[in-house]
């Protein structure tokens, strides 16, 4: 029997798929937190940041975790004082691309990657300062927020539009300290092949990119007395994918939903998302929802209260099987609306109304 | 689908088949170009050369409405050169022989002829669906709406029988639903021929069952389909209807025939977000809550069931689905039982009578993991079907005639007109309509069309055209694009109120399903001088489409 | 909405020639480039429907070059002057202001740009306009400038390999067959493993600068199996200071042409590719008229001097960007994809160019592999000094009075070289230091210049011996400054994909701008500079992911090592060499 490979990762001697990477099994066995910033599980690892490097017995300098792949026999150390130290120093180094700690993101979705990094390491930016990289572009679309001021040139956005979304919309352009996030000529993301899907929002860490709609809603109208999330599914196509809700609660308890965000967890969609999934939710807060029941009254839909609408459904549609017979009403179930209403529906057509005659929108 | 959509990343082939996937099912997608950068092979078959077609290694742009043409035709290649998997059809399917014997006549020069497609590429297809050693099909309404969709379903699904690409992961004959609860809308019974977990109506076991679950009799007979309904209301036969979120008027095939149908009825009961075209013609209007504002599940394309919870209160008084038809349902009098306490109690009802749905509570379904059926409450659901046996003993190789559109192009009508979504434009745009910003990347209808046929209209982009159909007319602008082949137009219909495509589309329908043939009409264009849009077209006067 | 449907014909045309050959990508951009002047936007769309290459792909890759141009430069070229570590000696201020106003006898546009080291440190300072390079000694001359010259290699006395028959007047193929060229391609056919054996005992490390026995590299190779694998020569000589791979190209191109055929012999490949540098036009056109001799002469082609073997040989001319000298950006580069660094493993030997197995060397390896190959692995590994085995060629350049090409053997002591060979600091000067494998190896100051000329030797003084370029510098030279032109070289061609050198070489270079502006008069840093300067050290040597971080340190680690005094000088605000005056912006 061949002998399955091992690698020894803090003096944890663990076996491995050929293929794994450092930072996979490192994951993987739980026992270190490598830091990392260009790295995201949906992405090719990129060895860009360099946060993750880790010390390899025998060789002279220390390796991305990211890119490295486990080789049987390798010992690797994930936690010196050397490493430790290199490591904050690169995310001083990062900060100091920026022109401030703070992001312009943090009230909408709280801290960001680089500064749950930056507190680990009690580091800030006070040091390695100099010129700013990046600049911010307003491009004129109406949900993409692109504050390349606190671009820091990790090219994840450009990874996930080409290895995730495959839209090819955006490129880094020019070298070294210039290099930019860009459409094709520099356009705007109107002029791209950009569908919006929103996939770079949520992978950048950062927030040089965000969610137009959702930056300052909070704050929008009432404050908000508190902000809660709740996992749902989008309402569009039959993907099912996994979105998290996020509501703000007024001090009346009002709750009102003011932004998406991708379940990274979700079991169809794993974090993406497409332009309606992300952006088209506030149909449910449009102004023209429906409150209360109405009636055609001298021909005309009246507002009127609930059991006013309830006992007069319920009188016509007596008199309509009493009258007519089994076979004279037909019910209609929505292929959008939750699966109870439909239950509901047909129990009543069948249950109530005596007959089969039930169907559902999936027929055109 | 017969497979689970995380499946597709690991399908070796896909044949993707009349589904604009990377714009109606953009996550779906996703995985197809996970499977892509994973070394899979992908043929799309479509008129139209739509963005998933440019990914593919080889694209099948066929004629419109010749799927079942081709599908044969790729049946006898398989059958010909020794292609298909014996063990599988000897063990799993009957027919073959007569499969075998009806295919003679769909030579691949015949398909060229008939389809448009290179022979060469069809066998190319063909040999490749067949060799790989997992392959899934994948295909949407280019399939199913046309008057031959169930032949075209049938004869694409002897692809798989004949190679036996069902009952193994990452291969199956899939079909991608295009509403989040569609699926879930004929799990829990809303057909005239389920009763719940898709048990006949017509067997009495299952009467008698549901009978003593809701301590009533129950009509044995069928019912019959929305369609018909409709027609019923025209001859006065149907006096009332209950419509719950669905915009009818707007998406149902000639409007003009839905609008007299839904006038002729006595009551007509609509319960929705919002006062759409439909709810306007209601004697009685029910403010919906909406899916941010209500606990209950949704269940995908893929089978799995899934729940949504309450984010945000209702506005004014809109109320659950279910509470409303309850209360309404109370209100009429029965001895049936309408008291529930939550969504949950409804849920655990449904899970009680559906054999499918056995096994499912609020509590296993919290994380989205379980795919129906899920008999038992220990059992970990069924990503892929068809495992070792089909519900129904052997699949059944079927032997479809090839059945042509039932318009075809002529003097006064030269082109061919096919319907269906874009990305930023979901169905009559009541909810993309609705949310900001997300219009910008269609902000109006487009009849799009190949430059040549531009150059033949004298039509350059953003023109003003009448596009007439022996059913109405309708005004749009134009788009030149590679996307549509020559001779082939297109439009959604997520412009109801400025350009309501389904003045125009066929109502003639597949004679089982009922769908009716969206995907194919035949068109007249002509220039057209731009309208004053602001009286234009009073069919569809929706006030103030946005609140905010 | 996107533009998707912008059509050119001309490249249409363009691509319809040339998208059969191997790796067109560059040549197709460049013959797009020749005809507009410039890269226009239907001419991209086109290649990226022709080429499948997503358009903000393309933009974003054919940005990162010096020299493709997305506008219309105008009918009349700029000037262009070098303004890398060996020409800033010269200088350049005020010659550039001299060039602008003068007429050169040619059309120009008046405005001079100044770019990275355009390998001609030997004739300082190289101006180009248009294809043309002229040379200029010193300020003043710029009137009348002399059309650049490749100067053969000096002599040393010593016994040599590469250079052994440059001077016997073998640029030609009838030259090159008079001093027994191309006789290894027939052995080697044959034989193969006896040539890798040559190779092995001959102890010949790759000269690009990573030093990997070339043997092991070849047998590697040769041990693949795939129907397709290619040989590629890294003719992309971008490091300042070095301009032996021109010399060589320019005045032994059979020489050249013979490693990479034999290569090919030697591993099974029939596809060579040179992937030369932009600014050597000259040489672009010397060397394609040698491959078209040897072509035509049934040297190389379809059947290799008759052993029913084939081998062909295509240029691809590079846009300027230093990284693409790394051999896994290079590689990038020709395929059309971004030029970043490859993660490695896999390397070139298994995973090479468009993945297949891949032999890639630097010139002078290749060069030196034909004659070893000829002559014998034992004799070349005799000439080095003591145990270094065999020679290496040595660009000197900077303030010395014989600037030139040298080969020696390997563990000769650079004073040797410098004073002995080279004629030392002319007017009479010292020599203060020199920089060491270009730039990138750091300084070597005066204090060690006995330093045997090894790698092993170099590495123990924190520096290395890289790709054998070598910029003097007089005790009239603020190091400072030294350092900063160095940093700032760097700076300016880091790729910017990992984030210690993208950023690190900013950084340092702004922390030594900074000492200068003090040292002319200009605020005090309020930094611990010397601190920052060795963090940066750390993180770029330890944590970069190719060479050009992990080397960039030496440069600052180096001038701490050897002039601290300077650098203290100049944070106390002032410049002891009294250069950094002019300094203060």
């Amino acid at each position: 029997m061949i002998r399955p490979p091992v690698i020894t990762i803090d003096g944890v001697e663990t076996t491995f798929t050929p293929g794994e990477t450092v930072l996979e099994v490192t994951k993987r066995l739980g026992v270190a937190e490598v830091p990392h910033l260009c790295w995201d599980e949906r992405l090719d690892p990129a060895g860009s940041c360099r946060l993750c490097i880790v010390e390899v017995e025998g060789r002279r300098t220390p390796g991305a975790s990211c890119t490295l792949r486990a080789e049987d026999g390798m010992v690797i150390r994930t936690a010196s004082d050397k490493l430790r130290r290199m490591q904050g120093h690169l995310v001083q180094m990062v900060l100091s691309e920026n022109p401030a700690e703070v992001s312009p993101r943090n009230a909408d979705v709280g801290p960001t990657e680089l500064q749950q990094l930056a507190t680990d390491f009690g580091v800030s930016r006070d040091r390695f300062l100099g010129r700013e990289s990046n600049r911010s572009k307003d491009d004129g679309n109406p949900l993409l927020l692109r504050d390349y001021d606190h671009c820091i040139s990790c090219y994840r956005c450009v990874r996930i539009c080409d290895e995730v979304e495959a839209d090819h919309a955006i490129t880094m352009t020019g070298r070294g300290f210039a290099k930019e996030i860009a459409t094709p000529f520099d356009r705007g993301l109107l002029d791209s092949t950009c569908t919006l899907c929103g996939q770079c929002v949520y992978t950048c860490p950062t927030g040089a990119l965000a969610d137009k709609k959702m930056v300052g809603a909070a704050e929008r109208g009432a404050p908000a007395a508190e902000q809660k999330v709740t996992r749902s599914i989008c309402p569009y196509c039959g993907t099912g994918c996994s979105i998290d809700l996020h509501s703000k609660v007024d001090a009346d308890g009002t709750e009102t939903v003011i932004g998406v965000t991708p379940a990274l967890d979700g079991p169809v969609n794993e974090g993406a998302l497409c332009i309606k999934g992300q952006f088209g939710f506030d149909f449910v807060n449009s102004g023209d929802r429906l409150r209360k029941p109405m009636i055609r009254k001298d021909g005309e839909l009246t507002e009127v209260e609930w059991d006013e609408a309830l006992d007069y459904t319920a009188q016509r549609l007596r008199s309509i099987r009493d009258d007519h017979g089994p076979k004279a009403f037909y019910s209609i179930a929505s292929g959008r609306a939750p699966g109870e209403g439909g239950y509901m529906l047909q129990k009543f057509q069948r249950a109530v109304m005596g007959s089969n005659f039930i169907d559902n929108c999936s027929r055109a | 689908m017969s497979n689970s959509i995380p499946e597709i990343e690991d399908a070796p082939f896909l044949l993707c088949v009349g589904t604009n996937m990377t714009e109606c099912h953009p996550i779906i997608a996703v995985r197809v170009k996970k499977a892509l950068r994973k070394g899979a092979r992908l043929f799309t078959i479509d008129p139209r050369e739509v963005p998933l077609a440019r990914m593919a290694e080889r694209h099948l742009q066929i004629r419109i409405g010749t799927d079942t043409f081709l599908f044969n035709a790729m049946a006898r290649v398989i059958i010909e050169e020794g292609l298909v998997d014996e063990e599988f059809v000897a063990t799993r399917t009957e027919g073959i022989e007569e499969l075998a014997r009806h295919v003679e006549a769909f030579t691949l020069e015949e398909a060229e002829k008939v389809t448009g497609i290179p022979a060469e590429l069809i066998r190319e297809a063909a040999v490749g669906y067949a060799s790989a050693e997992r392959a899934g099909i994948y295909y949407t309404l280019g399939v199913t709406e046309h008057i031959c969709g169930v032949g075209n379903v049938q004869s694409l699904c002897n692809l798989a029988l004949l190679t036996g690409n069902l009952g193994k992961r990452s291969a199956g004959i899939n079909p991608l639903r295009g509403q989040n609860n569609i699926q879930g809308a004929g799990d829990v019974g809303a057909l005239p021929n389920n009763y719940p977990g898709f048990q006949p109506v017509t067997a009495a076991e299952c009467q008698e069952k549901f009978e003593a679950a809701w301590g009533c009799s129950l009509d044995p007979e069928l019912g019959i389909t929305k369609l018909k309904a409709l027609d019923w209301a025209i001859d006065g036969t149907m006096k009332g209807m209950w419509i719950c979120g669905e915009n009818t008027l707007v998406t149902d095939p000639d409007v003009h025939h839905t609008r007299h149908a839904l006038e002729s009825l006595d009551f007509l009961i609509v319960q929705d977000m919002f006062l759409t075209d439909t709810a306007r013609m209601a004697d009685v209007v029910f403010p919906a809550a909406a899916f941010t504002e209500v606990d209950g599940f949704f269940t995908n394309s893929d089978r799995r069931v899934q729940r949504l919870r309450r984010a945000a209160t209702p506005p004014g008084e809109a109320r659950p689905d279910w509470w409303i038809i309850a209360e309404v349902a109370k209100r009429v009098g029965t001895p049936v039982n309408f008291d529930y306490p939550d969504a949950e109690a409804v849920f655990d009802e449904l899970c009680e009578l559906s054999p499918i749905y056995h096994g499912l509570s609020y509590e296993r379904i919290d994380k989205g993991e379980l795919h129906w059926p899920v008999p038992t409450k220990d059992h970990p659901g069924t990503p892929f079907l068809h495992e070792g046996e089909f519900l129904r003993g052997r699949g059944k190789l079927q032997c479809v005639d090839f059945k042509p559109p039932a318009e075809i192009p002529d003097d006064e009508y030269p082109w061919f007109l096919t319907t269906g979504r874009r990305l930023a434009t979901y169905h009559t745009n009541t909810m993309t309509g609705r949310a900001e910003g997300v219009s910008v990347l269609a902000p109006n209808e487009w009849l799009e069309m190949h430059p040549s046929d531009a150059d033949e209209l004298e039509l350059r982009g953003n023109d003003w055209v009448k596009v007439r159909s022996r059913r109405g007319e309708v005004l749009t602008r134009v788009k030149v694009t590679r996307v549509s082949p020559p001779g082939t137009m297109f439009m959604s219909f997520a412009f109801p109120e400025h350009t309501p495509t389904n003045f125009i589309t066929n109502p003639e329908a597949d004679p089982i399903t009922e769908t009716p043939e969206l995907k194919v009409a035949v068109i007249h264009v002509e220039k057209a001088e731009a309208p004053d849009l602001s009286d234009y077209d009073p069919v569809f006067q929706i006030a103030s489409r946005n609140g905010h | 909405m996107p533009l998707t449907d912008l059509q050119d014909e001309r490249t249409a045309a363009i691509i319809d020639r040339l998208e059969g050959e191997h790796a067109p990508f560059l040549s197709i951009l460049h013959e797009i480039q020749d005809h507009y002047g410039y890269l226009p936007e239907p001419a991209l769309h086109e290649v990226s429907r022709r080429l499948a290459i997503p358009l903000a792909d393309l933009y974003g890759t054919v940005t990162f070059y010096h020299y493709f141009r997305l506008e219309d430069p105008g009918p009349v070229p700029d000037i262009w002057m070098c303004e890398s570590s060996a020409c800033c000696l010269r200088g350049i201020d005020s010659l550039e202001r001299e060039l602008a106003s003068s007429r050169q006898g040619r059309p120009h546009s008046g405005r001079v740009v100044r770019i990275p080291c355009p390998g001609r440190c030997d004739i300082a300072v190289p101006i180009f306009i248009g294809e043309e390079v002229f040379a200029t000694a010193e300020p003043g001359a710029a009137g009348d400038l002399p059309v650049a010259t490749s100067a053969l290699p000096i002599e040393t006395g010593h016994e040599e390999c590469a250079f052994s028959d440059i001077r016997k007047e073998i640029a030609s193929l009838e030259g090159y067959r008079a001093v027994g060229g191309y006789s290894t391609l027939t052995r080697a056919a044959s034989d193969p493993d006896s040539a890798i054996g040559e190779l092995k005992a001959s102890g010949l490390t790759g000269r690009g600068g990573a030093g990997f026995p070339t043997g092991i590299k070849w047998e590697a190779v040769r041990n693949e199996s795939s129907d397709l694998k290619y040989i590629v020569c890294n003719a992309d000589e971008g490091e300042p200071g070095c301009f032996k791979d021109r010399c060589l190209m320019d005045h032994a191109p059979h020489q050249m042409i013979e490693g990479m055929a034999l290569a090919g012999l030697v591993t099974g490949a029939e596809i060579g590719i040179v992937y030369l540098r932009y600014e050597y036009p000259e040489t672009l056109r010397s060397l394609q008229a040698a491959i078209d001799e040897a072509v035509a002469a049934g040297v190389i082609g379809d059947d290799c001097m008759g052993t029913g073997r084939a081998f062909h040989l295509v240029i691809r001319r590079g846009a300027g960007a230093y990284i693409c000298g790394e051999e896994t950006s290079l590689l990038n580069s020709l395929e059309g994809l971004h030029p970043f660094p490859r993660d490695k493993p896999p390397f070139p030997t298994t995973h090479g160019l468009f993945g297949r197995p891949t032999v890639i060397n630097n010139v002078e390896t290749f060069a030196t592999a034909a004659v070893i190959v000829r002559r014998g692995g034992e004799w070349f590994s005799r000439l080095g000094v003591g145990e270094n085995q065999g020679t290496r060629i040595f660009s000197v350049s900077g303030d010395i009075s014989r600037p030139g090409n040298y080969e020696l053997p390997i563990g000769t002591p650079l004073s040797t070289l410098l004073n002995d060979l080279a004629g030392g600091a002319p007017g009479g000067r010292s020599i203060q230091g020199v920089t060491m494998a270009g730039i990138s190896g750091g300084f070597v100051g005066a204090e060690d210049l006995d330093v045997p000329l090894d790698s092993g030797s170099l590495a123990a003084l924190g520096g290395m011996l890289g790709a054998g370029g070598i910029i003097v510098h007089d005790d009239s030279r603020c190091m400072v400054s030294a350092a900063r032109a160095s940093m700032n070289f760097l700076a300016h061609e880091s790729c910017g994909k990992c984030f210690p050198c993208r950023i690190g070489t900013t950084r340092a270079t702004e922390i030594l701008d900074e000492m200068r502006s003090h040292a002319g008069g200009g605020p005090c840093p309020s930094r611990d500079s010397i601190g920052e300067l060795a963090d940066l050290d750390e993180v770029m040597g330890e944590a970069s992911a190719c060479g050009l971080g992990l080397a960039a340190p030496f440069v600052t680690r180096t001038l701490m090592k050897y002039w601290p005094d300077q650098v203290r000088a100049h944070l106390d605000g002032t410049c002891p060499k009294g250069t950094c005056k002019e300094a203060r912006t």
